[in-house]
């Protein structure tokens, strides 16, 4: 039986699709120049979701053997990247389940109000002022890495896919299974926190 | 609504006003350009006269462009090369 195809489907154009495809019909041994495609962007986003480099290796197999084992389920409806991601969002997600006991921090928007006058900045920070390029060292980007992993999970995927990887707000919906107001939501506490963090290292100096 | 002078004045005086929590919910949206044009306008407007949310709305996009500039460190030759042993022994197909 041949597959009904969706008339109103939009034609998605997407580098990665002929390479799929070839995978999926008879040449599966190029996979592996899809995981050379892809090894080091989901490595780092492994980074990111993880604490410690062997639990981000751990993700990045699982995820690839995730991609294999369901290849074939693939529909072109998305770009692959889009489709890669959202089993490693849900790899990740599994693999946390497994390690973890404790309910997630909520963040509520209530703890990032300035509370005060004394909190309420009267005037812009230099850190916010300054150019970009005079402010980046690896000093800060270590402590925006802290900062990132320090942020509960479910904050730091959606900050991690809409800030770090540059998807879209319906992107990132898609590929973790949320509405975009829930992602809208998320990002915004997401990224108050890190405000936070970076005003704490550049106004106290903490690390 | 009040006026911007009120906000102002507020804004100095205290920044737990209506008006300053309802800029604060929705900077992120402002900055991601996903509010319609009027709420663009009412925010820019506040922050012209309100200095606590103008600092707000610019220490919260130095953060978005600190992730945004976060740079991807290489992997790893060795998970590479495991990388390319596990692909080896994978099954001749992707097909069940």
């Amino acid at each position: 039986m041949t597959r009904a195809t969706n008339p109103n489907r939009k034609k998605i154009k997407d580098k990665d699709f002929e390479l799929v495809q070839a995978i999926n019909t008879d040449q599966p041994e190029l996979f592996h120049d899809l995981v050379k495609r892809y090894e080091q962007k989901l490595y780092n986003f492994s980074l990111r979701m993880c604490r410690n480099p062997s639990d981000a290796e751990d993700l990045v197999q699982e995820t690839f053997l995730n991609v294999f084992r369901y290849l074939k389920d693939f529909r072109y409806e998305t770009k692959f990247k889009n489709w890669l991601y959202r089993i490693a969002a849900s790899t990740c997600i599994k693999k946390r389940r497994r390690s973890k006991f404790a309910p997630e921090r909520e963040l509520s928007l209530e703890e990032f109000i300035p509370k005060d006058e004394a909190e309420a900045q009267q005037q812009v920070p230099d850190w916010a002022l300054k150019p970009l390029e005079k402010l980046l060292n690896e000093e800060l980007a270590n402590k925006v890495h802290q900062a990132i992993l320090s942020l509960p999970d479910k904050y730091r995927l959606v900050i991690v896919l809409r800030d770090v990887e540059g998807f879209s707000t319906a992107e990132t919906a898609h590929i973790l299974n949320l509405s975009p107001s829930n992602v809208k939501v998320r990002l915004h506490r997401a990224r108050l926190f890190l405000r936070e963090k970076l005003k704490g290292y550049f106004e106290h100096g903490e690390r | 609504m009040e006026s911007d002078n009120q906000d102002s004045k507020h804004c100095h005086e205290s920044h737990d006003h209506k008006h300053c929590l309802e800029m604060f919910k929705r900077l992120s949206e402002y900055l991601d350009n996903e509010l319609d044009e009027v709420t663009c306008k009412d925010i820019e407007n506040h922050v012209k006269q309100c200095v606590p949310c103008f600092s707000c709305l610019q220490t919260l996009k130095r953060t978005v462009d600190l992730c945004k500039q976060t740079a991807n460190k290489p992997v790893p030759q060795a998970f590479s090369e495991k990388l390319k042993k596990l692909i080896q022994n994978m099954p001749k197909t992707t097909n069940p």
